[in-house]
């Protein structure tokens, strides 16, 4: 196996661990130190919790899971929507924890959309408006930056925070765009973002587009996905999808044609955070779920058994893994899917209408059980892929390597 | 997934930013650095751009840009943006192997870094002499600065293969807010890069030496201090004729920059170049628009003869 780069991707409706996983990777001994941890997707509502050995515990949102290794860096590509607000309270706590230099490894992309509270505002309105209709958003305003910069070109950049004439302009044509529709929207002035992202914009460091070649060249990357390729914004079950592309795609873009080894990431059973289609969803699966609550934006955390049906589907969509990890191994044993009453495989569509009513069709669909998934194997297994990692426990010490990864 | 962990209070995340301090793109600036970094240090110092086996045709480029206070946050901005020229460059053949240093100017009467000067480069490497460059953020606040300084370097302190071999000019861009001092002085020639002159050497004179092998631009920022005063325009103007160019938009400056380049090498006329950076989507046309129309084809100052300047310079105040 490689000691190259590696992409870890969640194969599944998002925490099945990929923060851990990517913990490991950074901590190992052995292997050509890993150089940095790049997001490629989505933005501040990631949540990937780390748990060091000696007990300390993160919630990794911007900041790559392997900050806890001392010196691997955290590169925020133009892919990623970054909340230069969360991203300071999340440095404050690892300052606390012991990680002082947190914000002098972060490298920030200039091209990188900014998500404000502006964003956070209309996200929030909309996702009230909706009622009972709700799509399980996160309420961080990440979507909202996705759909705003797709029609406005003058949505704010990293880059603008360089510059307080240009950041101004920027933020006021937003802010007054959420207050034109939703004139109850609770913003803030814009002068006091101004304040807040010119810090920001002096405390890390912004960099062009050649930065990432380089930072690839000077050892191995680590590529952090976030969310799960079953909420991707065309591939996921539309409209219970997240605004950002969760598959290999984006990285694989930023790696240019550079070589990096496709890491899959499940656990040993199915969980969905929020709405949408959950086939092999049993409220009877009480597993215990330490950092996964139920959310007031996101609805429930919900459980199920291992969906080998929905899994095969997202590889597809993804063009395929080089292996697997697999995370809580210790849980107890579930039921194989592998097969719905109206499903033996799933159709991969690009097109939002046919996801649409296949969302339809899923959201009454019911498992076909086969067998048991007792072990991560029988999870590689059912998925036809190599397995290279199983975890049994949140920290990197609790990780099993199964081959040279 | 989505938890939104972290708080976003506005004023929080500001009281952080202000305790942090972290390193940025500027990290030899930023991590308490008093002096010029010794790669960047002018004094004995000499630049050479050279062709090369895999850049035969070699074409010098420099961009030299004023770090003073009175720039504000311009110096930051043009490290996230330059490092995107040699690309842009590349990408639509305005130049065929260019190499591009970069440097920055102060006061040398009052600075601790009256002037860097990094090497030509012919990738990304000159990117690391951008992050060793030393932001003065003070300035004599008198609206003048040492370029004649950076001229004196450039027009004695260079060689290039584009010009022994091609007679082809360089490149020199100036970007800042400020006068020149009237005259090159030789003690501070002699403190600053080490050579023992005669006598002073009056700017138009070093401006003259300087345009046997360059042409020579002066880029003047929107959003400085002194952007707007027409005395500035004036000065430079006199020295260096219609090769004075108001940039509106800083995250055009790449784009400036490399069309400039492109007009003058007769690669494109200013139409084709603005069809170059919609295509590769890029929202600073209207912006390069209006800082290059004097020079589109058939108006593009190819002697950059100065104009004849009497003794009317304005005075730089010498400090002691």
């Amino acid at each position: 196996m490689n000691h190259g780069h590696t992409i870890v991707v969640d194969l599944g409706y998002g925490d099945a661990g990929k923060g851990t996983v990517v913990d490991w990777l950074c901590a190992r001994e052995g292997v050509r130190p890993v150089r940095a941890v790049v997001r490629f997707n989505g933005g501040a509502q990631a949540a990937h919790n780390v748990v060091t050995p000696d007990g300390r515990h993160h919630t990794f949102a911007q900041f790559g899971s392997g900050t806890f290794t001392p010196g691997v860096r955290t590169h925020l590509s133009r892919f990623m929507m970054v909340d230069p607000l969360a991203l300071a309270s999340e440095a404050d706590h690892l300052r606390a924890l012991g990680v002082p230099d947190a914000l002098e490894r972060l490298t920030v992309e200039g091209d990188a959309l900014l998500t404000t509270p502006y964003h956070r505002a209309a996200n929030r309105a909309r996702e009230l408006a909706r009622g009972a209709a709700r799509h399980g958003s996160c309420g961080m305003g990440v979507g909202e930056t996705a759909r705003y910069a797709l029609a406005h070109p003058d949505a704010p950049r990293v880059a603008d925070c360089l510059s307080p004439s240009r950041l101004r302009r920027a933020l006021t044509a937003l802010r007054t765009r959420v207050l034109e529709e939703f004139p109850l929207a609770e913003v803030p002035p814009v002068e006091d973002c101004v304040a807040a992202f010119t810090g920001f914009a002096s405390a890390v460091e912004i960099v062009g587009d050649p930065y990432l070649r380089r930072l690839l060249a000077e050892g191995p990357v680590v590529f952090e996905g976030a969310q799960g390729v079953l909420l991707d914004e065309l591939h996921g079950f539309h409209p219970y999808t997240t605004w950002s592309t969760t598959t290999f795609a984006n990285a694989l873009e930023l790696l240019d044609g550079a070589d990096a080894f496709r890491l899959g990431v499940v656990r040993k059973y199915a969980t969905r955070h929020g709405h949408g289609p959950f086939v092999t969803e049993d409220p009877d699966l009480a597993f215990p779920e330490p950092h996964n609550t139920a959310h007031v934006w996101q609805g429930a955390f919900r459980r199920g058994h291992f969906d080998a049906i929905a899994l095969r589907y997202a590889l597809r969509a993804s063009g395929g893994a080089d292996a697997l990890a697999v995370t809580h191994a210790d849980a107890p044993d579930v039921h194989l899917c592998t097969a719905y009453k109206g499903f033996d495989t799933l159709p991969v569509h690009a097109d939002l209408t046919a996801q649409e009513s296949l969302t339809r069709a899923l959201l009454t669909e019911r498992p076909v059980y086969t067998g048991k998934v007792s072990s991560p194997a029988d999870a590689a297994a059912a998925l036809g892929l190599p397995l290279v990692l199983e975890s049994h426990g949140p920290a990197h010490t609790d990780k099993k390597a199964l081959s040279l990864i | 997934m989505g938890s939104g962990t972290w708080s976003t209070n506005v004023y929080d995340a500001a009281a952080s930013y202000r305790k942090a301090t972290g390193a940025s793109a500027f990290a030899h600036s930023d991590s308490g650095a008093r002096q010029v970094h010794e790669a960047l240090d002018p004094l004995n110092a000499f630049r050479e751009s050279r062709d090369g086996d895999d850049h035969p045709e070699s074409l010098a480029i420099a961009v030299l840009f004023d770090v003073t206070g009175s720039m504000r946050t311009v110096p930051r901005a043009l490290q996230t943006k330059l490092p995107n020229l040699l690309g842009l460059l590349q990408r639509k053949g305005y130049a065929t192997d260019p190499q591009i240093l970069f440097g920055a100017i102060g006061d040398a009467t009052c600075d601790r870094a009256p002037l860097q000067v990094g090497q030509f480069e012919s990738d990304n490497r000159m990117d690391d002499d951008l992050g060793r460059i030393l932001l003065e953020g003070g300035g004599g606040g008198q609206m003048t600065e040492s370029y004649e300084l950076a001229l004196y370097f450039m027009a004695r302190h260079t060689a290039t293969d584009c010009w022994e071999k091609r007679r082809k000019r360089g490149y020199l861009f100036l970007m800042g807010d400020e006068l020149a001092y009237a005259k090159v002085k030789k003690a501070e020639v002699k403190r600053i890069i080490g050579d023992e002159l005669k006598a002073d050497i009056p700017i138009a004179e070093i401006i003259r030496e300087l345009t046997e092998r360059w042409d020579v631009y002066y880029i003047i920022p929107a959003g400085t201090f002194h952007g707007d005063d027409p005395k500035l325009t004036e000065f430079w103007r006199g020295l260096l004729g219609q090769n004075v160019l108001f940039l509106d938009d800083l995250d055009a400056v790449c784009e400036t920059v490399a069309l400039t380049v492109g007009l003058a090498e007769d690669a494109i006329d200013l139409h084709e170049g603005l069809d170059h950076l919609a295509e590769v989507g890029s929202t600073a046309g209207a912006a390069v628009s209006r800082a290059l129309s004097p020079l589109d084809r058939g108006a593009v100052a190819r002697t950059s003869a100065p104009l004849d300047l009497g003794d009317d310079l304005p005075r730089g105040t010498t400090r002691l």
